[in-house]
């Protein structure tokens, strides 16, 4: 049996800055400042909410619960996705 | 529980508070339900723009709307969203309290609508909830069941479609209703905090009179609200309830719990478990035309491309359509001095009223056309939603120097005036952000210092015609030189007095609509009538100040001779100051009485060089009679006054200066405090000195 099998399925986790352009991440975590974390959350960056990357190095743009949000990168950090596909 | 001092009786006028998160379509909801009777004005001590507004029952009895600040949650990070805050929770004694609340939500995006509402319904008032853009969701094969949502809540729920009126009388009929029922609004705090949020209840009830719900509401934010922002006008909170709040924070922080994170947490579960309720997902979304519009609009390249020949298509449009509408109201002002010459009896009464307040009025209102396009394009570029991509592309650049994107349309104002400029930073959330947009928004080479620029340049150049490459070039300079300025002293002070990190933003894109031309020129209107109101009081103030300076004491004979005035003496005065950098007491009586507004430099100098017939009111007015004068001014020993060295290093100076007492007034309104102004006023005009100086001596040092 191959070793793989055996394994528990981990998915790839990372800062929403880490994320590839064109992947969907899900939301695994909101660490850093508590107030930024805060705000993300009441904006709707919950944990298990589905974040697609749009496009953007120092200002991202992601696609949450079909609405378009920039963000800055120093915000995007404090988001920990999952990666759920593309990449 | 009643506002104080509210009478709370059938005769008084129901006070509504509309409410929702920005870009859920709560103006254009807000101008259909009060039409024009709006009243558009300032929370005290705040700027915060204030809208109330009258509506009309179904039996034709008025209703008050307060169009309170758009926000996302009741947990404030900005002025405006605190004010929402304080209107709502009756802490502001400027406002009544409302009596019932309005809450408009989006209904294509239901989910995070509805975690301001949740916070709403804890407030314990009546409230009607309204699903706008109810068309856009049902486009997109969303089905919002209205039906559920009402059984839920308990509240009435009316579907909508704002911009085109449907779903008003609906809303019209709810809000006539004399008996709103109050919210089944239920939901389960997490049993770790609930010890807290029962001891600020007591504390808010007992120490400040507060109804229970208000006081449970109140006690659940305060403890969301990491760092809450107050705003000026607003009751603090007693120091029993800070200290228990203090208390409980501390404990928590100890435990490394995030309870405000768990609090938000269970919000958002019970308003998953209400949504799943009620809307039915349409199928799983391809590509929407804003996505499609986006591709472009956002590009790495065309992004740029298109917001460079949008910018540039705006001021185009505020330099050349302005023209005519500003000659004609020139003409008129001038044909009105005359009018007044005619009929008064010379003396000094006359001399008031035509050289001191109808010249004080033609400023403000000749910049009326300019600041009316400008607003008319930003009403325009906000309503359709490309302003919020213009700010995501610049975030990129301005991020560099410290700056939020959304400091990227104070600054553009600026172009055309910085006080709609200084106004506009009222968007940007962090206060420190916001202050330095503030501070180098007046480097934004403003229209004011055009006509400084252009006589400056028909004086440089020697022969009757300037050649176009010339002004152009020059003209260009100076744009440059106060851009880099603005930003260089932005990036300056956000690594040294504002110190700060790297700016947060979080900034939704609201999908392309196409403009509602109401609501642009409503928008446009009431900015313009704010202006008017905050900067034409300034300038017909010291209009009528600068002509008394420039009148009195007269000269021999009673005659008026600007050079035995208070303001020649002041020229005189500040002589030593301002030779190094080439100017002498006459330019310096300009620079003084340009502070009423920069333009004025050149009807000032056509006075005190004694020109006569010039008329600076006339746009087309010749300049080379004013360009003669100057040419053949000259300083006591001999030398020429207005060298091209003089004439470069006096453009230098007006680039920096801060020579703009509307400026002044309004920066001390924003930051409500002396301190700022004062010191911008030092940074500018310091700066603008030293390059000047840097700039004239060096040229005497190269010979010119």
């Amino acid at each position: 049996m191959p070793t793989a099998h055996l394994e528990p399925f981990r998915p790839q986790r990372m800062t929403l800055t880490e994320l590839p352009i064109g992947a969907t991440g899900r939301v695994f975590a909101l660490a850093g400042e508590t107030n930024v974390c805060a705000r993300l959350r009441e904006l709707g960056f919950c944990e298990s909410a589905v974040i697609e990357k749009i496009s953007g190095q120092k200002t991202l743009l992601c696609q949450l619960c079909g609405t378009r949000i920039a963000l800055s990168d120093r915000t995007a950090s404090h988001i920990v996705v999952e990666l759920v596909r593309g990449g | 529980m009643s506002a104080p001092g509210q009478p709370a009786g059938p005769s008084r006028t129901p006070v509504y508070a509309l409410v929702g998160n920005p870009n859920c379509g709560k103006s254009t909801l807000f101008n259909a339900l009060t039409g024009l009777k709006q009243k558009v004005g300032n929370y005290p001590g705040v700027t915060v723009e204030k809208k109330i507004g009258t509506a009309y029952s179904q039996h034709g009895l008025p209703l008050t709307v307060i169009d309170l600040p758009g926000t996302y949650s009741l947990a404030a990070r900005s002025p405006d969203e605190a004010v929402t805050r304080d209107v709502l929770l009756g802490r502001r004694a400027d406002t009544p309290q409302p009596d019932r609340i309005l809450c408009i939500v989006d209904a294509t995006n239901l989910e995070r609508n509805l975690y301001l509402v949740h916070q709403i319904l804890d407030l314990g008032r009546p409230v009607i909830l309204v699903l706008n853009m109810m068309d856009l969701a049902a486009r997109s094969g969303m089905e919002v069941r209205v039906g559920r949502l009402e059984h839920a809540l308990g509240i009435p729920v009316i579907a909508c479609e704002a911009v085109n009126g449907k779903g008003l009388i609906e809303l019209k009929l709810a809000m006539s209703r004399p008996d709103l029922p109050l919210s089944r609004h239920a939901w389960d705090i997490p049993a770790a905090i609930a010890p807290a949020v029962t001891e600020l209840q007591a504390s808010l009830a007992a120490g400040e009179g507060k109804s229970p719900l208000i006081a449970r509401a109140e006690a659940l934010l305060l403890l969301t609200d990491q760092d809450s922002v107050r705003v000026a006008g607003s009751t603090p909170l007693n120091a029993r309830t800070t200290e228990i709040l203090r208390s409980w924070q501390e404990r928590w922080a100890g435990q490394e719990i995030d309870w405000a994170g768990i609090l938000v947490g269970s919000r958002y579960d019970a308003i998953g478990v209400l949504a799943a309720n009620a809307v039915q997902a349409g199928p799983p979304a391809g590509r929407t035309t804003s996505d499609k519009i986006d591709a472009v609009v956002t590009h790495p390249v065309w992004g740029w491309l298109i917001l460079i020949a949008v910018m540039t298509l705006i001021f185009l449009s505020i330099f050349t359509l302005a023209e005519y509408p500003m000659d004609w109201i020139g003409a008129q002002i001038a044909a009105l001095t005359r009018g007044v010459k005619d009929v008064m009896p010379a003396g000094d009464l006359r001399d008031l009223v035509t050289d001191g307040a109808i010249a004080g009025v033609g400023t403000i209102v000749t910049f009326l056309p300019q600041i009316l396009i400008l607003f008319f394009f930003i009403g325009l570029l906000e309503n359709t939603g490309y302003m919020a991509r213009a700010a995501f592309i610049m975030d990129r650049l301005m991020s560099r120097v410290g700056l939020n994107g959304k400091a990227f349309i104070p600054l553009l104002s600026s172009y055309a005036c910085a006080i709609p400029g200084i106004m506009a930073t009222r968007t940007i959330e962090d206060p420190k952000d916001r202050l330095t947009t503030i501070l180098v928004a007046p480097l934004m080479s403003c229209s004011a210092r055009l006509p400084v620029y252009l006589l400056m340049i028909a004086a440089l150049v020697p022969g009757d015609r300037v050649p176009l490459p010339t002004k152009v070039g020059l003209m260009l300079l100076m744009y440059a030189l106060g851009t880099f300025g603005a930003f260089g002293f932005a990036w300056l002070f956000k690594r040294t007095l504002l110190k700060g990190a790297p700016p947060l933003m979080i900034m939704e894109l609201p999908p392309y609509r196409l403009p509602g031309l109401k609501d642009v020129v409503l928008h446009m209107i009431q900015r313009a009538g704010l202006f008017l109101k905050r900067a034409g009081t300034v300038i017909l103030g010291i209009s009528i100040i600068l002509w008394f300076l420039t009148t009195y004491p007269k000269g021999p004979g009673g005659v008026v001779s600007i050079d035995h005035s208070f303001a020649g003496a002041a020229g005189h005065a500040i002589e030593p100051l301002i030779k190094p950098i080439g100017f002498d007491w006459r330019i310096g009586i300009g620079l003084i009485s340009s502070f009423a507004a920069r333009e004025v430099f050149v009807s000032s100098t056509a006075v005190v060089f004694s020109v006569q017939n010039f008329n600076a009111d006339d746009a087309h007015a010749d300049l080379t009679p004013l360009r003669e004068a100057l040419r053949n001014a000259h300083w006591p020993d001999g030398r020429a006054l207005f060298t091209p060295l003089v004439c470069l290093s006096l453009m230098i100076y007006y680039v920096f200066a801060m020579q703009c007492m509307s400026t002044i007034a309004v920066v001390r309104r924003e930051t409500n405090s002396w301190k700022w102004p004062i010191f911008q006023t030092l940074y500018m005009t310091g700066t603008a000195w030293v390059l000047s100086f840097i700039v004239y001596q060096a040229g005497r040092g190269l010979g010119f």
